[in-house]
């Protein structure tokens, strides 16, 4: 018979500390220093000979999954995709190493952040065992050489509360509203062309574009005095058309992840019960497990 | 037994057998993976001394160097730079080569403990896991043992001293 343990394993976390987030200082000084850990190029235009675009969204999808998986800390994931990038953007890297750098960027990033970190050897069984611990250790060091030992880099994640607690938003929505944020937040890490963008604008561009698919903001258009565009940018200083362009992105990227996501559950049904007449809609209905289903656009 | 449930799946789940685990690109290429890494961290030393002045295998300065070298006795070097790790009784004078990181070894510290690679190679903390067998403290255990709290001061007590600054009169 086997002994099962039922201790309950909490995890020790801080609490959101009210002092940080009300002070004016501490969230400019995340737009000051932001800039300093975005990667120096877009480097599938120059360092990069081997590796595709599609190649950095297949390793970023699978450290989202295992970040997912192991119950990872929300910015352990963006976090290791800013290691990622900057390595990448200064290391000429084979494709068969992509997947040791990404385990190598999990490694880091979840030393940093989080109470009880993922362990050498559970990142390499996620590889299926292609790459082993001491080859992780071992790049682990390169990796940080190439980092420069920055490793405290600002992340989207950090302005999630900055932003949230400046808007009038009904208290029993911000749960689902950080939820949602968070959830477009890795989206967006898992695609190219946000690698480059401040992760302040990320952020903005993100709560944006929750509280639009949650319907928040056309509920009780007169609290919002200016538009909720408007608003946003103000707290971060960012340019209203540029927030414009970005909420409107994530909207796409979350749009074509949803048909994706989709078509693949339809393609593996489909394979499942041979090509029977199954109705679309009753496919829709079985959802992805993903917390983005639960969004209306 | 709905939380029986739950934490059974949560078990399960953390063996890393569903389908995050996979190889994305094929096999490595080990030794050639080896031969990369050599090079990679000959580089790291060779820019490192370049821009410090130093020739950290040969362990002396360089000439023509920016800055200017100078020798102190081992013991006044934090305790976290020093090489040797486990000889904790000795506090008398090393010599300078001694208290060094020795950088062909990549800045590691060879050690028994090597596979626990999440545990800051401090001394005070080697000594502590050897006391408590090898085990990593695990959150939510108990481990009895006080330690004493690590400042940074412990480790910037050297540079400290280098500052013009005029000390405090508690200090």
């Amino acid at each position: 018979m086997e002994l099962l343990c039922l201790e309950m394993d909490t995890i020790t976390r801080a609490r959101p500390d009210p002092n940080l987030l009300r002070d004016e200082r501490v969230l400019q000084s995340l737009l000051t220093i932001e800039e300093r850990f975005l990667p120096q190029y877009s480097y599938f235009k120059g360092v990069q000979k081997d590796i595709q675009p599609f190649m950095r969204r297949m390793v970023a999808t699978w450290m989202l999954e295992v970040c997912e998986e192991q119950k990872c800390e929300e910015e352990v994931f963006p976090l290791a995709m800013n290691y990622l990038d900057r390595f990448l953007a200064v290391v000429p890297t084979k494709k068969c190493n992509l997947q040791l750098l990404g385990a190598v960027c999990m490694f880091l990033a979840s030393k940093l952040k989080e109470t009880r970190p993922l362990t050498a050897e559970k990142l390499c069984i996620y590889t299926d065992n292609s790459i082993r611990p001491q080859e992780l250790l071992e790049w682990e060091l390169v990796v940080l050489g190439k980092l420069k030992w920055n490793l405290a880099a600002v992340t989207p994640n950090d302005f999630i509360e900055h932003i949230v607690r400046r808007l009038p938003l009904p208290e029993d929505k911000l749960a689902l509203i950080r939820k949602h944020v968070q959830t477009f937040i890795a989206l967006c890490a898992t695609d190219f062309r946000f690698a480059m963008y401040p992760p302040s604008m990320i952020a903005t561009g993100s709560v944006g574009a929750a509280i639009c698919g949650l319907q928040l903001d056309s509920a009780d258009q007169s609290q919002w005095g200016d538009s909720l565009t408007d608003l946003l940018a103000k707290i971060t200083n960012t340019e209203v058309d540029v927030l414009k362009e970005c909420q409107e992105q994530i909207e796409r990227v979350l749009e074509s992840s949803l048909r994706e996501g989709r078509q693949q559950q339809q393609q593996q049904q489909q394979t499942q019960r041979g090509p029977s007449g199954k109705g679309l809609d009753e496919l829709d209905q079985s959802s992805t497990p993903t917390d983005v289903r639960d969004v209306n656009l | 037994m709905c939380r029986t449930m739950a934490t059974h799946k949560r078990i399960l789940s953390a063996l890393g057998n569903g389908p995050a685990r996979r190889n994305l690109f094929g096999p490595v290429d080990r030794e050639q993976l080896q031969v990369e890494y050599q090079a990679a961290l000959q580089k790291d030393l060779e820019e490192a001394s370049r821009r410090w002045g130093y020739d950290f295998i040969s362990d002396k300065p360089l000439e023509n160097s920016d800055f200017q070298w100078e020798g102190i006795p081992g013991n006044k070097v934090p305790l976290l730079y020093r090489s040797c790790m486990f000889s904790l009784g000795q506090t008398g004078v090393q010599s300078p080569a001694e208290a060094k990181v020795d950088p062909s070894k990549g800045g590691r510290v060879a050690s028994p403990h090597s596979e626990k690679e999440n545990i800051p190679g401090t001394p005070e903390r080697r000594a502590f896991n050897l006391e408590k067998l090898e085990k990593t403290p695990e959150r939510g255990e108990s481990t009895g043992v006080k330690r004493k709290q690590t400042n940074i001061t412990d480790f910037y007590q050297a540079k400290r001293r280098v500052v013009w600054m005029p000390r405090k009169s508690g200090e």
